[in-house]
């Protein structure tokens, strides 16, 4: 004879699982990580902006180009850094400017990675050691390109640029043929003057890339001339303006510090997140199912052949069951992603699934998110045996819903600041929101007094509430009329009124 | 052997007393009908049987233990309000039932099938609740109640919302099943199918027992009444209380007849014979329940 609580577990069990919601919910994470590489790939819109330069001066544009351009390989002599740091290709040229992550590049850093050959090079020399299945680098955009300046406009006065420019920078409406001109600068003969000012035209605040390299270039130049002036030769002008400090960064290897915490709280609270998520869908189904077995009069007969606490204990199994097949499916899928495929995708979840090669976090996330779903599913039973409709259980899960889910995206965003917080530590120990605090700190590291003090107050606080809402629910299920208020629900907690 | 036994029961809502001090016994293989107005007591008191919700006061014995879950094996239930899981299909519903009431699967669902059969549903087994009709459904609901064979099966206004058809087919079951030796208690407001089926009946009214017993003995409450077609008034034949003339003609004369309650028709028969009493006609008229019930709850029989 089979248990009646795991025979009402197994038809709540099917009854969620033959709805279309629970598929199209169910199958969403693993479209999602199909499709996202695919649509990014797409979608993926050049971040390079264009850049036009009217120069008068007949020597900033060159200098303007040179020194966007010597950015643009400090960029790629940085993301080369990191790819090597990462994918363990040092050894390779441990003396090479890409191999050293002590430092902040320097122009001269710079120019002498591109004299070696640049990135060309250093592919070259790190194909040398690299592993079959190191992805290949990707190279970054660059963030600006210079485009020809037109006769026209190479030619206009001041006066005409501030007419046509404008029309170029911010068109009234937009030409997907045209090439589309993000900055256009102007720079007077006699830059530098108190009467002829530097100008820009740009559809928003130009980045401060830009107006860096803009401002050093020339900035330069005046003091080139400024300090010939003074008399010194050129070469000692030029010498003068190549003066720069070597700065040293001191940082954890890629991948540990604040990185580390970032990285490691990904998986942790995305489970918080799919607890929630999760919670939200299964209790809601759950909840449906109970109005439904109210307003169709079925409880007396299920009643007549099961108690109160078997239809109770029936239902929380089967959503507990709803809520794990959901999140094992979708972290199979997780782990199948980053184990099984290569990309962007797989190289962000393989060191976000790190923390559950650790068994004891991996069964503090177990229990943590198992409790909170007993903890969370017993208030929507409860609040599906008080309810005639649905419109009647909404008017008890708004506000529920809104204690329960709101301080998500600030533990959330706490977690990541500081896993260790005064606040953090603080919520983890409120037992509505410990499996939500709890499951998203565990995989930056949690003391062990605090994961099992918070795990035991946890299990009293969802024991007491079994006890408490199971008196509501018991008395509820029979009950018609209006629905029970808070001063009812508090006298059926402590069992003063029954049936 | 008693079937079910409710011993100076009492149950309070609150400061509402809805059953009051009942007793009564229904014996093995009874068709024992429970018959009172709305809010009469007849749905608490079934409850209590089934332990759905507990007793404030008295003993209940069901199939010679105390109520409980341990006793849903040998029961059946038909409550008043009916419904079913819309999603499920006939034979699953049926089945789940069975199983709840700790059938095997492989039987519940054997069963499910043979009663889907008896009920003209064998091609809907596989049918959704949702797209059965609501005589189709009301069929389904009653093989979740019987899919056990039940040593009791207890109805709550069984034929309430039922279409004459299966209203027929419920009499027929309940037929079938009390011919096989089971209890069966049901309470209704409806006298004619407690006529037709009880062997025994309880009224109640606000809670409390006023009459339990045999059909014979319910009607014998109440004072018989006699159609007679005579010359002259049967007042003051001995028993007669009153005589209310309906017609007539040719100088004989109908008379509606009421004899003083216990009186017996037939002693006065042989009163009128000895007299020499002139009749045509002599008919007993049988006081039918709904006379009975009118009788004895009277007005307190409906609550508001």
């Amino acid at each position: 004879m089979t248990n009646p609580t795991l025979l009402v577990a197994a038809r709540e069990f099917r009854q969620i699982a033959t709805t279309r919601s629970f598929w199209i919910t169910l199958l969403i994470i693993p479209f999602v990580l199909a499709i996202g590489p695919i649509a990014s790939h797409f979608m993926e819109k050049s971040q390079t902006e264009t850049v036009m330069l009217i120069d008068r001066s007949g020597q900033a544009a060159p200098a303007i180009t040179a020194k966007l351009a010597l950015d643009e390989q400090r960029r790629l002599l940085m993301a080369l850094s990191r790819y090597s740091e990462s994918h363990g290709l040092d050894r390779a040229d441990p003396q090479a400017l890409w191999a050293r992550h002590d430092r902040y590049y320097t122009d001269a850093d710079v120019e002498a990675f591109v004299r070696s050959g640049g990135l060309d090079h250093a592919e070259h020399v790190m194909r040398r050691v690299a592993a079959p299945d190191t992805p290949p680098f990707d190279k970054p955009d660059p963030d600006y390109r210079i485009v020809p300046t037109p006769p026209a406009i190479a030619a206009a006065n001041p006066a005409e640029l501030g007419h046509i420019l404008p029309a170029l920078t911010n068109p009234p409406k937009k030409d997907h043929g045209a090439e589309p001109l993000d900055y256009a600068i102007y720079v007077p003969a006699d830059f530098g003057s108190s009467r002829a000012a530097v100008q820009i035209w740009s559809d928003g605040p130009p980045p401060a890339s830009l107006m860096g390299a803009l401002q050093d270039t020339l900035t330069r130049a005046m003091r080139l001339r400024f300090i010939q002036a003074q008399g010194l030769s050129r070469a000692t002008a030029v010498q003068a303006g190549e003066i720069a400090p070597l700065i040293a960064v001191n940082r954890p290897p890629q991948g540990k510090g604040q990185e580390q915490v970032v990285i490691r709280s990904i998986l942790p609270l995305m489970v918080s997140y799919l607890l929630l998520m999760s919670l939200m869908l299964s209790g809601s189904w759950m909840l449906q199912g109970t109005v439904e077995e109210r307003s169709n009069k079925l409880i007396e007969t299920v009643l007549a052949c099961i108690s109160p606490d078997e239809l109770m204990y029936g239902k929380l199994v089967g959503t507990v069951a709803v809520g794990l097949t959901m999140v094992a499916f979708w972290i199979g899928c997780a782990i199948a992603a980053a184990f099984a495929t290569q990309g962007m995708i797989a190289d962000f979840l393989r060191p976000a699934l790190a923390p559950l090669a650790q068994p004891t976090v991996a069964i503090a996330m177990i229990y943590y998110f198992l409790a909170g779903y007993l903890m969370i599913s017993m208030i929507f039973l409860t609040i599906g045996a008080m309810s005639d409709s649905f419109r009647d259980a909404q008017s008890y899960l708004s506000p529920v819903m809104l204690v329960i889910a709101m301080p998500f995206a600030i533990i959330a965003q706490a977690v990541l600041h500081d896993p260790s917080s005064l606040g953090v530590r603080i919520m983890s120990w409120i037992p509505i929101y410990t499996p939500f605090t709890m499951l998203a700190r565990l995989g930056a590291g949690v003391p062990v007094w605090e994961v099992i003090g918070c795990g035991v107050t946890l299990a009293l606080f969802v024991a007491v509430e079994v006890v408490l809402l199971g008196r509501v629910f018991r008395a509820s299920l029979l009950g018609g009329g209006s629905k029970p208020n808070l001063a009812r629900i508090g006298r059926l907690m402590r069992g003063r009124e029954v049936e | 052997m008693t079937a079910l036994l409710l011993d100076s029961v009492t149950k309070e809502f609150g400061d509402k007393r809805a059953v009051d001090n009942l007793s009564f016994t229904v014996r093995d293989g009874e068709v024992y009908g429970f018959l009172g107005g709305n809010g009469a007591g007849k749905t608490t008191s079934l409850r209590m049987v089934l332990d759905i919700i507990r007793p404030t006061a008295g003993r209940i014995e069901i199939l010679g233990r105390a109520p409980g879950r341990e006793n849903s094996a040998e029961l059946g239930f038909l409550p008043e309000e009916r419904g079913l899981y819309r999603t499920m299909t006939a034979l699953d519903t049926i089945t789940y039932f069975g199983r709840l009431k700790g059938m095997s699967k492989s039987d519940a669902r054997r069963e499910g099938r043979a009663l889907l059969e008896r009920f003209g549903l064998a091609d809907s087994a596989n049918t959704r609740v949702e797209k059965l009709s609501k005589g189709m459904a009301q069929k389904v609901q009653l093989a979740t109640a019987v899919v056990n064979a039940p040593r009791l099966l207890i109805l709550d206004e069984p034929f309430s919302g039922l279409d004459p058809v299966n209203q027929g087919l419920l009499e027929a079951e309940i037929q079938r099943l009390a011919g096989q030796g089971a209890t069966i208690v049901f309470s209704t407001h409806v006298m004619q199918h407690a006529e037709r089926l009880c062997d025994r009946l309880l009224l109640l009214a606000q809670g409390r027992k006023v009459f339990e017993g045999t059909q014979d003995e319910a009607r014998a409450t109440l004072p018989a009444r006699l159609s007679v077609l005579a010359r002259e008034t049967p007042v003051g034949l001995p028993g007669v209380i009153q005589a209310v003339e309906m017609g007539g003609e040719n100088g004989w004369r109908e008379w509606d007849v009421r004899l003083a309650p216990g009186g017996d028709p037939g002693d006065l028969l042989q009163a009128c014979t000895e007299r020499g009493f002139a009749l045509r006609r002599f008919e007993q008229r049988r006081p039918s329940l709904h006379d009975v019930f009118i009788h004895l709850v009277g007005g307190e029989g409906e609550r508001a």
